[in-house]
Parts: structure tokens; sequence; C-alpha cells
């Protein structure tokens, strides 16, 4: 017993020795300039495309009448939807006491937050007048005006607005644990003051645990619920519209199960890079990415259940428009992104049913990224095919994306990847003190 | 004067230099400026700051200010122009009668190929900015057309000619009376010999009696007449029938059968409207019950007309002479030949000839005025024989004036100018260098000619040619006459001034033969004066309020037939060319006016440019899509434009349209289209036999804002059968229909108060002229947004006209259907706005607030009408200060990044609502009316208080024709249609009559 007790305070030892390791003197710097200038040229990008947008207005991108929404809205709901899977595995896995998620959660959470931000800018840069996006906040003003709160944007500003609140309030309370560890052993002046500063005077007192769990399980209750309100509302951004392809009901499910998917997508995806880059193999474990590969696979199945059902409301209707809207999705002149989005999301995904193929970190990541542009592929699809045919055959139109809609898509990954980057580089990636809390309790349990 | 330095400035400095270094103490000062005052150091000190060199016309102190204090006293001179001085006076105390912001109507008229377009002219203080139907007019009766509507824009034209130009640069109009006087005196040597005048058709009673005086005064002068799009056939036929050339006027008020062959009396052109608003008595008339309206027509490309037709014949253009025959054969006209028919032509002329022969006297046979003079004298012996005469059919004197050579008159001109006959040549309001037939090189027998002078709007095709171009007041800011296609005479009065500095037409006119100081509204009313005698203040007067001189048509006159001879039909098999003026630019002359570029053109939907109407069959033969590039080579010349597939075109037939493949228009017009022109044998000629045609490979690019016309087994146009139609209109003590059309629904429903605002639309008026979407434009300051960005999809008209065709692609139906918002009860857009930018006012208007949108596009996307749009980019601050001064002050300009959309006119809704109030009464019904419902020419649209059961609006809604555009959606439409009357049973001949 006393020997089971040492082992596990030296392998506790290691475990916070190595993960702090990398914010106090980063394994392989040079790969990470290489990325981080990469980076930093997307982030020129976004600014170059959004000094353009505002300059000229809307019409530098392809968006038309009736093509009003394109690209800006269809990345908008990718980005929020990849935002999903950082709080359900960390405030969800925490609430239901799934111990292995403390070696994903912390990349996963901040993963969210920057997705949540990218997905944030994007409504406001599409606004004809997005100096006046505020408007669409509940503030007392001179016009005695109110939101309009039948709309479903009105609650799409709120939802973001809290979602990217609880996110980053989530995920800063689970860090201070681990800043004070990284300021404890950190040698150089700036970064004990730095993270000296950012840990709060954190000193591990039975007080501090207490308040902090207190309030690290109060956000996450907060947080779950807001992951499936959050993406149902964004789903009425089209179920409300009366337009055929749009108006159903199984939208908001369906919604917030291929929001899940692409999460979960896109943090397996991060897992196998920062593993092998960071040197993470025995923290992040082959039994992850196999759980990893498990909840893509279910959540997979479950959004091609959402596939199945909607297809299946517009037959059972029988709706003219309807049909007329799904048949052409089958073969209009959008084709290629409902067949892209059913290949990309459920081809590669059956390879997951077996083990082997989970625990290969290379196919998983293949088969996360298949998802992750097949899941785009149905946004950009559920959003272009509904509107450009809609109801009267004479306002149809076509929508071309512009070159300045592509930049500001890669520049949006650049607003992704510079703080992500950072993160990488700055502070622990990994929950050190919860993963030493696991092993100590299977050493306990065995 | 640098460069006349022998020495480089290096070298002068270095001289300067030494030569300073040898002086000392006073000799060095004195040196100073006796070195400033050599040639040398000027250079030095010119090429160093050449911003001290004197200018070339050296001007010192003293004659400077010699030359201010004259300019001071010159400055009280320039009150003194040469303009006239009528009432205009600045004012101390604000008048009475010009309060900012209340309009001022005048009533005048435009002019579209010479004859009058009777307006309403509306101005802001001294600004019009809207020209509405004159509704007393006789002939029109408030009638209007694109044309009518978009004028007003010409007027604002940035790119009208400014000033005078002698050899393209900038004179003065000094220069060019200088010029024209010597040349006059010299002329009137001659007795006039070699001088020609060259203008357009005219009407106008004044101008035509200053011509008149021209040629007085000047016996060998001549005055030619060029009208690229002219009824020369029409005179042919009524030459060879009656004797002499005669107008034909349809009465198709009257006509209970209108078979037309060719005739496209709804398409374009000063007729438009008069045709329509009387054919569309008739189809209200019939929609009550009150005797037939059925319109057979046998065309070869789908025409307006066309696509009203209960019987349309889709048949070759030179197949149209035998299905004449036939027709006049089987009505009993001896020596008519009877010639081979297919079964679709012996089945439209059995069904035409008995529908003829069941109407005695209420029937009508038209022959299009572009078809040969044969058929056309064919189809007046036809119309003898069923009575149509002195009813359905009247003729009157010619109304436009004939030149001395008829029809041959510009082909003479030409012919004499290539000879070297002309010594002087004044093109007035022309512009023969680019629509002048190809058979006819007028541009290179220009050259021939020692002294042309160029009068027009825009400094265009001829004015280039020209030695002199001098620029014309615009029809509203001068004073003119002209007759309308009835021979209504109006008088045209200014409503503002000139802006620049351009001379009236008749004060032109004058100028040319020497006559510096003639006023043209002193002109206008000395015509006037002679007819009127003593009365002449009063009704002068009354004129001017009324807008046209009453009773000054022409009498009908009865002719005898001289000649009943009838030439046996050609027969020709093979491709033709038809050519036919563009429906928004006509000939070419409004290729600078933006509203009309942008006006999608009927059926094809396309704007700023002109396509090449192929038939579905050919198309599928040479592989042809929408917009591949075709050859075209007739007579050994060729034009090269973008195909357009046109369902219903017959398929050996190519329709070209002409007006565009200009060059200088100005600004905007350029390098748009094909000029088929260059393909025209001749000016009376309107079709090629024997063309070839192929796909070049290339595609391009057409603007098109309608890229799918088939309806698809959708019902957005309904159709009732006629024999189902019981009752035919509303019993009186009927609510309006449509409530049990409602689907319950998720939200509030509201209880609205009188008055609450409605539209009805009925489709089997609509004839899809184009009138009521230029009028919108001219009405809310729509941005005009050129063709890339209507090829995006993004024009921003608010009312557009939807055009559908079902049926077989060889021979299918027509439908146009205007769509404005519908102003929905239940409106998705205010449900999707997040900020309250989309509302509902209390009189059950939606409404959009510009200043409250911050443009999410929800509501559009939300919108299955698809009537919104969006500022893309700030689409008015770039406005030319002209183009300002054209915008309607009750209405906002709308800025970058807003909604915008129908409004139903609020601002005419809030005018009658305030002067209602204060009047303390209730609006009454037709009170308001919206700027389409006013332009309408069939009167299709009826606006008004839907919660009023008896108000017009409501009787419409009220009858078993209404219906409300997708019903599904459930949106509770604000705006209804009334479906198209059909008939689909082969044994109607009888009719209600």
């Amino acid at each position: 017993m006393k020997d089971a007790a040492s082992t596990t305070v030296v392998r506790s030892e290691t475990v916070s020795e190595e993960i702090t390791r990398i914010p106090l003197g980063f394994p392989n710097p040079r790969a990470w300039w290489l990325l981080f200038a990469f980076a930093l040229l997307l982030l020129a990008t976004f600014i170059i495309s959004v000094a353009v947008l505002f300059f000229y207005g809307v019409g530098v991108w392809g968006n038309n009448i009736p093509v009003n929404w394109g690209l800006a809205i269809a990345n908008y709901i990718w980005f929020l939807g990849i935002g999903h899977a950082g709080t359900l595995i960390s405030a969800m896995l925490l609430l239901v006491r799934a111990h292995w998620r403390s070696s994903l959660n912390r990349f996963a959470e901040a993963m969210t937050l920057f997705a949540v931000i990218c997905a944030g800018l994007y409504p406001i840069l599409h606004l004809g007048r997005p100096w006046y996006f505020y408007w669409m906040a509940p503030y007392p003003n001179t016009m005695d005006i109110w939101p309009q709160f039948k709309s479903p944007l009105a609650w799409d500003f709120v939802a973001v607005l809290t979602y990217l609140t609880v996110s980053a309030l989530f995920w800063y309370i689970g860090i201070v644990p681990d800043l004070a560890a990284v300021r404890d052993r950190a040698s150089k002046r700036w970064q004990q003051v730095f993270y000296g500063l950012f840990a709060l005077g954190w000193r591990g007192s039975a007080h501090h645990w207490a308040r902090w769990r207190q309030s690290y399980r109060l956000t996450a209750a907060i947080a779950v619920p807001l992951v499936v309100s959050v993406h149902s509302e964004v789903s009425l951004l089209f179920a409300a519209g009366p337009i055929p392809g749009w108006a159903s009901t199984v939208f908001p499910p369906y919604f917030v199960l291929g929001a899940a998917f692409s999460g979960f997508a896109v943090v397996a995806m991060i897992a196998v890079v920062l593993r092998h880059a960071l040197g993470l193999e025995d923290l992040v474990s082959e039994r992850h990415l196999d759980l990893l590969g498990k909840f893509l696979l279910a959540t997979g199945l479950m959004t091609a259940y959402g596939y199945f059902a909607e297809a299946f409301d517009v037959l059972y209707s029988g709706e003219k428009q309807e049909m007329d809207t799904l048949f052409d999705r089958f073969s209009g002149a959008y084709a290629w992104s409902y067949w892209g989005a059913i290949v990309g999301n459920f081809v590669p995904l059956q390879l997951l049913w077996w083990r082997r193929v989970r625990v290969q970190p290379i196919l998983l990541f293949l088969i996360a990224l298949a998802v992750a542009v097949g899941m785009w592929l149905e946004r950009y699809m559920l959003l272009v095919t509904s509107l450009y045919r809609d109801w009267l055959v004479s306002s149809w139109g076509i929508y071309h994306a512009s070159f300045w809609e592509w930049s500001l898509f890669a520049g949006m990954l650049g607003v992704f990847l510079v703080p992500f980057l950072l993160f990488v580089r700055f502070l622990p990636v990994i929950s050190s003190f919860e993963v030493v809390e696991t092993l100590f309790e299977e050493d306990r349990h065995a | 004067m640098t460069g006349m330095a022998p020495t480089t400035t290096a070298e002068t400095a270095e001289k300067i230099r030494a030569r300073l270094c040898d002086k000392r103490g006073r000799a060095f000062w004195r040196s100073l400026d006796e070195l400033a005052e050599t040639a040398e150091f000027r250079r030095f000190l010119e090429s160093e700051f050449p911003a001290l060199a004197s200018p070339p016309i050296g001007i010192d102190r003293r004659s400077l200010l010699k030359c201010m204090s004259v300019a001071l006293a010159f400055a009280g001179l320039t009150a003194c122009t040469g303009e006239p001085d009528e009432e205009a006076l600045p004012y101390v105390n604000e008048p009475e009668s010009v309060v900012p912001g209340r309009p001022k109507w005048y009533a005048t008229a435009v002019t579209l190929n010479g004859f009058a377009l009777p307006a309403l002219g509306k101005t802001h203080v001294g600004r019009p900015t809207k020209l509405e139907g004159n509704p007393d007019h006789p002939a029109t009766h408030g009638a209007t057309d694109p044309f009518l509507q978009a004028s007003l824009l010409t007027l604002y034209d940035p790119d009208r000619s400014q000033s005078p130009r002698h050899f393209g640069h900038p004179a003065s109009w000094s220069a060019f009376e200088a010029e024209i006087v010597a040349r006059a005196s010299e002329t009137a040597r001659r007795e006039g010999e070699g001088f020609r005048l060259l203008t357009g058709a005219i009407t106008s009673p004044t101008l035509l009696r200053r011509i008149g005086s021209l040629l007085e005064q000047w016996p060998n002068a001549r005055w030619h007449v060029h009208e690229p799009v002219n009824g020369d056939l029409a005179y042919e036929a009524t030459s060879r029938v009656f004797g002499r050339p005669l107008d034909r006027h349809l009465m198709l008020e009257g006509a209970e059968i209108v078979v037309s062959l060719d005739d496209d009396f709804f398409g374009p052109g000063p007729r438009q409207a008069i045709h329509a608003r009387r054919w569309a008595a008739r189809r209200q008339a019939f929609q009550k019950g009150e005797g037939d309206c059925r319109l057979f027509v046998a065309e070869a490309t789908p025409s307006l007309t066309g696509a009203m037709a209960d019987e349309r014949l889709v048949t070759a253009t030179l197949r149209i002479e035998a299905v004449g025959h036939a027709v006049a054969a089987r009505l009993g006209l001896k020596s008519a030949s009877a010639p081979e028919l297919s079964a679709s032509e012996r089945h439209w002329v059995e069904r035409a000839v008995a529908a003829i022969r069941s109407h005695p006297g209420r029937a009508l046979v038209t022959v299009g005025p572009q078809c040969p003079s044969e058929l056309q004298a064919l189809g007046l012996l036809v119309n003898e024989h069923i009575g149509a005469f002195s009813a359905t059919l009247r003729f009157t004197e010619p109304i436009a004036a004939m030149p001395p050579d008829g029809t041959r008159s510009f082909e003479k001109l030409t012919q004499d100018m290539a000879a070297g006959r002309v010594a002087t040549l004044a093109v007035i309001e022309s512009n023969p260098v680019y629509t002048s037939p190809s058979d006819v090189d007028f541009r290179a027998a220009m050259e021939n000619v020692p002294l042309r002078i160029h009068a027009g709007l825009h400094y265009d095709e001829t004015a280039i040619l020209s030695h002199w171009h001098v620029p014309l007041a615009h029809e509203l800011e001068s004073w003119g006459d002209a007759r309308a296609v009835d021979g209504t005479a109006s008088v045209l009065q200014p409503l503002i001034r000139p802006f620049r500095d351009v001379r009236p037409l008749l004060a032109l006119v004058d100028n040319l033969t020497g006559v510096l100081t003639s006023s043209d509204r002193e002109t206008v009313r000395q015509t006037w004066r002679t007819d009127w005698g003593e009365n002449f203040e009063a009704r002068w007067r009354e004129t001017l309020l009324r807008g046209f001189v009453a009773e000054s048509a022409p009498p009908f006159v009865t002719p005898e037939v001289r000649d009943r001879g009838i030439a046996t039909p050609r027969h020709f098999e093979g491709l033709t060319v038809v050519f036919r003026p563009d429906p928004t630019i006509w000939d070419g002359r409004f290729g600078d006016n933006p509203w009309l570029q942008e006006t999608p053109k009927p059926f094809t939907k396309a704007t700023w440019g002109n396509v090449v109407l192929v038939s579905p069959a050919l198309a599928e033969a040479h592989g042809i899509g929408n917009g591949d590039e075709l050859r075209i080579e007739a007579n050994g010349r060729a034009i090269t434009g973008p195909a357009w597939v046109m369902p219903g075109q017959e398929t050996n037939t190519l329709t070209l349209t002409f007006g565009y493949g200009r060059s200088r228009t100005g600004s905007l017009g350029d390098g748009l289209g094909y000029d088929a022109y260059r393909l025209r044998p001749g000016d009376s000629s309107w079709l090629i036999a024997g063309a070839t045609v192929t796909p070049t490979g290339e595609h391009l690019n057409v603007a098109s804002t309608q890229l799918h016309q088939a309806m698809d087994g959708f019902d957005f146009i309904r159709t009732v059968d006629f024999a189902d139609l019981e009752p035919r209109t509303a019993p009186a003590d009927q609510s309006p229909a449509g409530q049990d059309a409602r689907a319950p629904t998720f939200y509030p429903v509201r209880q609205w108060d009188s008055p609450s605002w409605g539209m009805s639309i009925d489709v089997d008026l609509c004839i899809g002229c184009n009138a009521c979407v230029v009028a919108c434009v001219a009405e809310n300051n729509i941005a005009m947004v050129g063709k890339d960005q209507v090829a995006e999809g993004r024009e921003m008209h608010w009312l557009r006209v939807d055009h559908y065709y079902e049926g077989d692609p060889a021979a299918p139906k027509f439908y146009s259907q205007p769509v404005p918002c519908m102003h929905c009860e239940q409106a998705p857009c205010e449900m999707g706005c997040p900020v309250n930018a989309a509302v509902h006012s209390f009189d059950g208007l939606n409404l959009q607030v510009y200043n409250r949108c911050i443009g999410t596009r929800t509501c559009s996307s939300y919108c299955p009408y698809k009537v919104r749009r969006f500022n893309w980019f700030d689409l008015t601050g770039g406005d030319a200060e002209e183009l300002r001064a054209a915008r309607n002050p009750d209405v906002t300009v709308r800025g970058r990044g807003v909604m915008e959309k129908c409004t139903y006119c609020v601002q005419r809704i809030s005018e009658a609502r305030i002067a209602a109030k204060i009047e303390g009464r209730p609006i009454q019904d037709g009170e308001i009316r919206t700027a389409c419902q006013q332009a309408c020419p069939t009167q299709a649209i009826t606006f008004g208080d839907v919660t009023d059961a008896q108000s017009a609006v409501s009787r419409k809604k009220a009858s078993p024709r209404n219906y409300t555009l997708l019903e599904e959606a459930n949106t509770w439409p604000r705006t209804s249609y009334l479906a198209r009357i059909e008939r689909s049973g082969p044994d109607d001949e009888d009719g209600p009559g």
C-alpha cells in the first residue's frame, strides 16, 4: 500500500513535469515557428479580406437575391459546430465522471473557445452595416427599441455570446491550478510573473480546491445545456424560415448531433497531431484514440439518422416544393455538395467499427478530416440548395462564392490557428492535476 | 523658354557665381540687381522655379486691375442673357403657390418617333421628378409606356451634350452663330440650293410650320426624314388600296374578335399605350359578360400581342401571307388564292374565320405595319369585306408629316450627298450614321458634304462625323407641340429651365435660316394663334392646363377602295431573319438611359444588351444554348450576337432587335450587344429571307433577371375556364374571397382598422409591357446597378414582371405576372428580422425601416416571393449631381447595406392621409394610386382599402377569379391576383355576345 502510494507520487510528479515542461521549454520550437508563421500569414489574409469587405460592402462577396447568405453563414454554423465538442467532452464527461476525459479536455476546450470566436465573427462580418451589430443586443437605448425576439437571429446573438462567455470561463477555471504548477516550476522571471498573474494566487490549499471544484462543476452544469441550446438555436436560423428544405422540425437535434460529430472529428485531429508533436503518447494513449473513434462513430451514425429522417419527412409529406428541393439536392447544380457530404461523413466512418483502425493515429486523423470536410459541405448544401431554388421559379438564381469569401475563410482559419498555437506553446495543453488525480484514483481502486 | 537656353542650368549657375565672385561691397549688391535683369539669370530662375515664369500672355498689375474693374462692372450684366424674360423672378417673400415639399403638376408630353406621349409632369421646387399619364387625354386616358416613364431620366442624363462642338472641340454658340449666319446668307443667295434638312418623323404643327417657311424662303432646299422604325409599308398598302397614304386606327374597344397577322399592336412604340387601353376596355367589358373578346395571332416570333392571344399560331413570317390569303378566301373574298396550309395553320384559320363570321361588324383583321404591303393591302380588303371599316378600323390622313420624297426620302438624300449635290446638311434629332440600313452608305456620303451640322441631345455617331454639333434642349425644358397617334395635339411646356448651355429645337431650326432671335414659346404660340384667332389667350391657357388641344384630332375619313387587286403569296423555305425595334432601347435612342437599359426585356428578361432569338428546335439542331455567340450571315454581311432560346419561336426564324452595338451613346450604352442595322438592307425592310447561322463557339454574358421561365407544374399563374366562370364578377353582397384560403397560423391574428391597404393584379389584363416597372423606378428612386451586377442577381427593381410559359416549347402559352411586395399579413420577413426593421404598420403595410436595418438579409432569405432587394454596395452615393436632381424627395434614398422593397408607394398614402386629415374626411376610394397602378395602360392594377367591402380593390378580390400567390406558404398576402380567363372547349364560337 505504501509502495503503491509512493509510486503514484513519483508518477504524478513525472506527469506534471511532462506537461509543464512544454510551456517552459517548448520541445519542438522550429516546427512551431513554421506553423505559427503560416498561421500569421492566414491572419494577414483575414485582415485584408475584412478591410476589403468593410470598404466596399458585402457586394464583394458572391451573394445575391435569392442566395442572400453564402459561405459566411455556412462557416458560422460549421465553426460553431466544431466548438461543441470541447464543451461536450469536458463538461458532460466531467459531470458523468468519465475520468479519461482529463487527457483531452484542456485542448478541446481551447479549440472550442477559438472556434466560437471565429463563428461569432462571421455573422457580424456578413451584415450589411456591421457597425450596428450591437442592435441585436437587448440594451437600453434612446430609440426605445428592443430586439425582435421572434427572430432566431436575436437569440443567436445571445446564444453565441453566452456560449463564448461560459466556454471561456470554464476553460479558464480549469486551467488555474495548472498555471500555478507552471509558475512554481518556472525559472525565468517573465514566466514567473506571467503564470503567477494568471494563476490568481493559487496555493493549492484545501479551501482553494473545494471552491474550485464547486465553481468548476457549476460552470460545467451551465455549459452542458448550452451545447444543446446553442446549436438548436442556430438550426432555427434555417428551420424558422418558410423555405422548402429549411422549414423542418428535425433540424434542432439534427444540427446538435452534427455539431458534436464535426467537433469530435476536429478534437480527434488535434489529439493525433498534439500527441505526436509534443511527445504525449503516454498521456493521450491508444485508449483515448479508441474512445474518440467510438464517439465519432456514434455521433456520425446519429447524424446519418438525421439525414434519413429529413429525407423521410419530405417524402412522407409529399409537398411538391419540398420534394423538388430534395431531388434537386440529389441531382441539381449543387449535387456535389450533397454527395460530398454523404461520402465524407459516412463512408470512411464505417472503418471505425474496427478497433485496429480507431487506435491507428493516421487513419483516425484522415477519417476525422473527411468528416470535417463532409460536415462543411453539409452546411453549405443545406444553406445554398434551399435558397437558390425556393418557391417561385422566377426568382431562382445561382451562387458562386467570390475570391473574397474564400480568402476570408482561409483568414478565419488563421484567426483560429494563431491563438491555438499560442495556447499550445505557452499553456499546459493537458490538465495535469486531473490526470494525476485520475491516476491516483485508478491506483487506489487497484 | 528654358529649352532655349544654350547652356545647362549647372553651367549657368556656375557662370553667375563666377560673375558674383569678383564683385565686392557696394558693387556686389548693385550687381545682384543687374544680374536679376539679365536674360540668362531669368532663364536660370525659371528653369529652377517654373512657377515664377510669366504666363504666355503677359499681364501686369495695372492691366489686371483694369480687367477686374471691367469684370466687376460686367458682373451685373450676366442677367442679360439671350433668354427671354418669362416670369422668372427670384422671390423675396415666398409665393403662395410654391411650397417646398409640395409638388406642382404641369401637363405636357414627350415624343417618340415624333408622336406625343401625353404626360403630367410632377415638379418639386422646379425639378421634374416624375411623369405620369394624362388621364384626361382623349386617346390615352392616362395610359403610359416605359419610354414615357423613362424619358425623365434623359433630361438629367449626365452624358447629354453640354456645349456646341466644332470638329469635336468645345466651341461657343456665338462661333456657331457666326458660321451659320454666313452660311445662311450664302444659301439664301442660291435660294436654298444644296441645303438639306434631315429630321426624324414629325407631327409637331409648329415645327412643320417652321420647316415649311424655311422651304418657302429657300425653294431649292429640301427636307428629308429618316426613321428606322417606320410605317412606310403601311403607307404603301393604303396608297395601293385607297390611292393615298392613310393612317389606320385600330378601334380595339369595339373589336370582339381580333385576328392579327403578325401585328404586334401591344408591342413597344408610340401606339402601345393607346392600343392597350382600348383593348383593356373591351376585355373589362368581356370580364363582366358584355360581349366577346378573343384574340387570334399568327406570328413567327413571340410578341406581347401573341402572348395575350387566345389562339396563337406559330408560323414562319413568310407563311403569314399564305395564312392571310386563306383567311381572305374562306371569308369569301374573291380572287384570293387558297394556298396549301399545314394542319395547325388550317385549324387556326378555320377557327379565326368562324369567329369573324359569328361577330359581323365587331371583328377586325390587322396586319403588322412591317408586313409586305401586298399582305397589308389584302388585310384592308378583308376588313372592308367583314364590315370593319367605320367600326373597328378607322382611317385618318397621316398624322406624321410626309416628306416630299415620301418613303424614299432618306435614300434620295444619301444619293444626292454621294453625288455632291449637298452643300449643307443639317441633321436634327436623328442619328443616321448609326441607324441607316446597310445598303445605304450614309457615312461615306457624308464625307462629300462641305458643311455638316448635327443638333441633338447627345454627341453621338452622327455628331462625331459632323463639323458642328450643337446641343438641343430636352423636350421637358423647351416649348413645342406634337400630336399623339390619334392626332390630338399636345402643347409641350417646359417643366424646368435648361440647366445647360443648350438651345430649343424650334430656335435652332430658325437659327439655320440665320434668325437668331426666335423664342420657342412665341413660335408655338404663333402657330396656334393663327388657328384660334381672337380667343387665343383663353384657349392657350386652357390647353396648357389640360395638356392637349381639345378636339384637335383629324376627323376619320372613310376612304374609297380603288384597287381590289390581290397579289399572289410568295413562298420561301429556309432561315429567315426578322428585325424588331428593341423593347426597351427602341431604335437605339435610349442607349444612354439606364432605367430602360436595366428594364428586363419581355420574355428574355435580358438587360443591358440584345439577344438573337432562336427556336428550341434550331437550338437543338445546332447545339446552341443561351448566351452562345452566333454568327448570322445574310446578303454577304454578318453580325455576331448572343443566342437566346425562345420557346414559341418559329423553327427557322431568327429575331434581331435594333438599338445596340453602338459606339457613342455616352458612358453607358457603348459596346453592348450587336448592331442589327448592319444586316438590314433598307429602311422598309423587316426581314431577310435566306440567312445562315453558325455558332462561333464563344460564350457571351447575357444579364437576364429570370433564368427559369417554365412553370414546372406550379400554379403561379392560375387560369379559369371561360365556361366555368360563373358568376363572372362578384355579387355585390359577397365579401372579399381568400379568407378561406388561409391555414391556421402560429402567430396572433390582427384585426385591421379601416383603412388597410391591399392590391389586386389582373393577370387577364396584364400585357407585360413594363410600364409599371419603370414607373416604380422613377417614383421610388430605385438605383440601377449595371450589367455585371444584374448578371450576379442583384438588380434593385421593387416590382418585377415575371414571365412564364407553359406547355410544348414549340408553341407554349405565355403569361406575365407583375410581382410587387405581397405585404403579407403573416409576413415571414417580419418574424426573421432581429432588429425590428421589418414591421407592420397600423394600416396593413409591411414596412422596411431603412435606418433600423443592419443588413442581416434574413427577411429576404425568408421571403417566399423574393421581392426584397439589398444594397450590396453604396449604389447612390456616387450619383452625378444631375441624377440626384431626378430623385423623388418624398422617398428616402437608400444607403449601403440596407434592405429595401415595395412600399405600396407609402409616400402617396401618407400624402393622401394628411390631405384627408386636414379636410377632416376619410380617404376616398381611388384617391391613392400607386405608381405602377397609375402607369398601367390596361388598368390591371387596383389598389385600395381592403376593409371596405365596397372599395374597388375589395370588389376585385371578391371575384371568383381571385387567388393569392403561393397560398401554401400561408403568408396571407395583401396583394392578390385575378386569374386569366381561357377557353378550353372547341365549341365556343358563339361566345357570350
